[in-house]
């Protein structure tokens, strides 16, 4: 089966959390990879926060007197997403509009100029909007 | 004649908006768990797509998360039913009968009250404070 060199590109980042847990809009990445080969992903608009660094948030709700501690945490996927190779860009414009640094980034991400990013996206046979 | 005291609800929280869109069901379930934390009573009204959060066929747990397949994840519905059991009657959550209708979501869990449109102005008047999160 022939690789398929697929970029995801991510804009809407909050998709839920009591509901989501898990399957937030980074987890399924890591199994298409598996799939398809090869896969990038560019975060853009207020997708690109899902890449910055912090360490005070902790996803975990108390609900019905019982602590929910599997919500969402998206720097962790992203994190992960990194660890398994896998290319992440951040649409630097974006991220900048947002009062971010480029240095505010999780480890391993790339932060590229809008103009650049859009370029790279003839190096993949498909671009989804995921 | 002796009339019938309606039961009153300190809040009322109509929940329109879609799941897995952005962050109006945490959201309206975090309010609910405030009032319900501070001794008062709340309802949630749920309407559109949010009539599937309580379908009988969710089970108790979320589909296997395949990166952490030992994980247990409660469903809505268990954090539904968690909820209405830690509330011990002082939390009360409504299914609309015809968004649940037009949306096949027909299947709730028993604990979840079905209630008519047509109900809704005697739903909002029975509560101190109506909250309509819209979005649907």
């Amino acid at each position: 089966m022939t690789a398929h060199r697929v970029l995801g590109v991510i804009d809407r980042a909050y998709r839920g959390a009591v509901e989501a847990q898990f399957f937030d809009a980074v987890y399924g990445v890591l199994d298409f990879r598996a799939q398809l080969g090869e896969v990038a992903l560019a975060l853009r608009g207020p997708a690109v926060t899902l890449a910055v660094d912090e360490d005070s948030y902790r996803p975990v709700l108390d609900l019905g007197g019982v602590e929910l501690d599997t919500l969402p945490d998206y720097r962790t996927a992203v994190r992960a997403v990194v660890t398994e190779g896998i290319p992440v860009f951040v649409d630097e414009a974006d991220l900048r509009a947002l009062g971010f640094d480029p240095g505010r980034l999780l480890d391993g991400v790339h932060c590229l100029d809008p103009d650049e990013l859009a370029a790279r996206w003839s190096d993949y046979d498909q671009v989804w909007f995921v | 004649m002796a009339m019938l005291e309606q039961r009153r609800w300190d809040l009322l929280l109509v929940l329109t908006a879609a799941p897995h869109s952005t962050d109006v069901v945490t959201s309206a379930l975090r309010l609910t768990q405030a009032v319900l934390d501070e001794g008062g009573s709340a309802r949630l009204w749920a309407c559109g797509y949010s009539t599937m959060l309580t379908q009988t066929t969710h089970g108790a747990a979320k589909p296997r998360n395949t990166r952490a397949p030992d994980v247990e994840y409660p469903s809505t519905v268990t954090i539904a039913r968690r909820m209405l059991q830690a509330g011990g009657g002082r939390f009360g959550w409504i299914a609309c009968t015809a968004c649940s209708a037009e949306r096949g979501a027909t299947r709730h869990i028993p604990e979840v009250r079905l209630r008519s449109p047509m109900r809704f102005r005697a739903t909002v008047d029975a509560a101190n404070t109506t909250i309509f999160i819209g979005g649907a």
